[in-house]
């Protein structure tokens, strides 16, 4: 589905990604993990199409069609999802108006008709339950005033909305209790599908007790040193990244985090 | 030195001359103060951005004729009156005889409703501050008193249709007086609007006089074309315990001007003051604000937003002065900026002056544009480039917009906004 041939890509003119290679098949959770700094959350930007991330180098590809070449919002309706690390608020836009709009420019592209007000609500209603957010939440302003953990449960719930065929999390765990992770976990499982992909970065394995990935890559200094099965992540959380020869606060750029 | 230009003589010859005596008398006196007044420089500090925008040419001093047909883009609920060039337009009028609220032309007072009149127009205003409002006091033709004795209600909406025709260059001057009674109400929209493209003048007065416990709703539409120099100015005194809410909505033009002013006189008055401006093109807007704390124990809330695109400029100034006496003001004014392209410019200025040893007085202002992260996280969802940046900026206005208490100004005002948004944002 999704495949990374030596990718370069920098910030403000210093390089964060350093030739990464990575293959995502239809149906695989694969976990990236690595220390701050390693270039996690820019391989997640850059995936998506963040303007602000040059890619300098190399090839992405979803289901063979060129992705480096799409807009933000191509990549998107062609199935690329970004749960944000920091969901951004914006007050005055609804989160009911977003996610209409959001799930209406998606079934536009797919050339299905819009679905009404009353349609979307029914159904914003019942994914608003299944990642415990109450409904109430849907009037709101995007992410206005939400809790770090309502701010994940409405990425999981935009992303259960729009039915991505690469869903990509950056941290999602970060800033969860453990009865919010459990929701989250919960919501990202409802996510695994036969045609659909996940691809989650992590710092740390708690999240990965959850949500059981197929494969772990260790990413360190903008490429992956290290890949293995869901042992590699156990083996991580017992003996940190020392034994990879890198170090924890190992930056390449703090910064891109 | 050059000297400062000052107001040609032939702005001195007023037309209407069916106002009641004492109304006349009132404005020939007002006009022959008028004699060598000097006109606005950018050396004058509140029109510093805007002067070299008046026009005040002698076929601008021509009075716009008072007579045609009139149409308002608000379709009205409630109660309705429509001036043309600054004159009644009564059989285009709609609403009842109602119980302690008297609604009538200043050509229809009787002499001794006028000679009230004349003692108290001009009342609510600082004339020095807003020079142009002494040019409406000299030429009004017509205007609107709305009387409202004690605890009278009005139950709907007033609606004040304001059209000037500009088939020619010229000038109208709509004038407006209400006099609010110990606890009554009353909610009244003031649109302005235009037909033809001559270049043309709307010169306006409101006044509000509110009595103890009275309580306004004042919305103001500036909805008039491109060819229409508007410079208003409203004026407002409060009682005791009085509440005036006001919802200013602009669109911009060559030049566009509104002052209003807020005299807080009676203890635990409060006013809570909205408004949003829209400009483009080489638009010119400028809103001038006073809220004078004068007595204490007074509430005032002000926030106004202002969006420019491509070459179009804006100007906020809002000026909060709490008098010695005023112990426990609570004053907070924002002004929030944005700016669609490189070439906008938005000049804001808040103004404290405190005498009060005791209050709480807060300002805010921000300029910048749209957030490119907010953009990104619009986009990341699938979300068009265009489509996005029209829920950007209209969530920066929304709030205020919501806020309007009528629908259908709401609709309206939100209808001239997709406008807007259509012309500004072009489909990638």
């Amino acid at each position: 589905m999704l495949s990374i041939k030596n990718l370069h890509a920098s910030v403000e003119g210093k390089e964060i990604l350093k030739g990464i290679n990575l293959e995502i098949k239809a149906g695989e959770v694969h976990a990236i993990m690595g220390p701050n700094g390693s270039g996690k959350s820019t391989l997640s930007q850059v995936l998506a199409g963040n303007d602000a991330f040059e890619v300098t180098g190399g090839e992405v590809t979803l289901n063979g069609e060129n992705l480096l070449e799409l807009e933000t919002e191509e990549r998107a309706r062609e199935g690329i999802f970004l749960a944000f690390q920091y969901p951004v608020e914006i007050p005055g836009v609804s989160n009911l108006q977003f996610l209409r709009t959001a799930v209406n420019a998606m079934r536009q592209h797919k050339g299905q008709g819009e679905m009404n007000a009353a349609e979307f609500m029914k159904l914003a209603k019942e994914i608003s339950k299944q990642v415990d957010l109450d409904p109430a939440f849907l009037k709101r302003g995007v992410n206005e005033g939400f809790s770090g953990g309502e701010k994940k449960r409405n990425e999981i719930m935009q992303a259960l909305l729009l039915q991505p065929k690469l869903a990509i999390l950056d941290e999602t765990d970060s800033g969860l209790d453990i009865d919010a992770l459990k929701v989250v976990s919960d919501g990202v499982n409802a996510l695994r599908a036969e045609d659909r992909a996940i691809l989650m970065v992590t710092h740390y394995q708690r999240l990965l007790n959850h949500i059981v990935p197929d494969y772990v890559h260790v990413l360190a200094g903008g490429k992956i040193i290290k890949s293995g099965g869901r042992e590699l992540a156990l083996e991580l959380e017992e003996r940190g990244y020392g034994w990879l020869g890198i170090k924890d606060e190992d930056t390449a750029d703090s910064s891109a985090n | 030195m050059k000297p400062a230009p000052t107001l040609s003589t032939a702005f001195l010859h007023p037309a209407g001359q069916a106002l009641p005596e004492p109304l006349l008398a009132l404005r020939k006196q007002r006009g022959s103060a008028l004699v060598d007044m000097p006109l606005p420089t950018r050396k004058t500090e509140n029109w510093k951005y805007s002067s070299k925008y008046l026009k005040l040419t002698d076929d601008m001093a021509i009075s716009l004729p008072a007579e045609g047909k009139t149409g308002s883009s608000l379709a009205v609920p409630g109660y309705k009156v429509a001036f043309l060039n600054g004159v009644m337009i009564p059989e285009a009028c709609e609403y009842p005889d109602l119980d302690g609220i008297s609604i009538k032309s200043f050509d229809d007072l009787s002499d001794e409703e006028a000679a009230d009149l004349a003692d108290r127009l001009d009342s609510t205003l600082d004339n020095k501050a807003v020079q142009m409002a002494r040019l409406n006091s000299a030429r009004f033709e017509d205007g609107l008193l709305i009387r409202l004795k004690p605890e009278a209600v009005l139950d709907q909406p007033l609606f004040i249709v304001h059209e000037v025709t500009a088939e020619a260059s010229g000038s109208a001057f709509p004038r407006i007086f209400v006099d609010a009674g110990r606890h009554s109400q009353i909610t009244l929209v003031e649109e302005y609007i235009s037909s033809g493209s001559a270049q043309v003048m709307v010169n306006t007065v409101t006044e509000f006089n509110m009595a103890d416990g009275a309580n306004i709703t004042s919305i103001r539409l500036n909805m008039e074309g491109e060819n229409v120099q508007h410079i208003g100015s409203t004026g407002v005194l409060q009682q005791r315990s009085s509440r005036f809410e006001s919802h200013a909505v602009g669109f911009g033009g060559p030049l566009r001007r509104h002052d209003l002013q807020v005299r807080l006189e009676g203890e635990g008055a409060e006013c809570k003051l909205n408004g949003v401006v829209v400009t483009q093109g080489k638009q010119h807007y400028d809103n001038h604000t006073t809220i004078e704390h004068v007595a204490a124990h007074c509430n005032s809330e002000e926030t106004y937003r202002n969006i420019a695109a491509d070459q179009s400029h804006a100007i906020f100034n809002g000026r909060i002065h709490i008098h010695q006496d005023a112990q426990k003001s609570n004053a907070d004014m924002n002004n929030n900026n944005l700016l669609l392209s490189n070439g906008a410019e938005i000049d804001t200025k808040p103004e404290l002056e405190i005498y009060a040893d005791d209050v709480k007085c807060a300002h805010g202002a921000t300029i910048g544009q749209l957030d490119e992260i907010s953009l990104f996280y619009l986009i990341s969802r699938g979300i068009g480039r265009r489509e996005a940046n029209v829920l950007l900026t209209m969530a920066f206005v929304n709030e205020l917009v919501e806020q309007i208490p009528v629908e259908a100004v709401r609709e309206t005002v939100q209808g001239r906004l997709s406008h807007f948004f259509e012309q500004t944002f072009q489909e990638a």
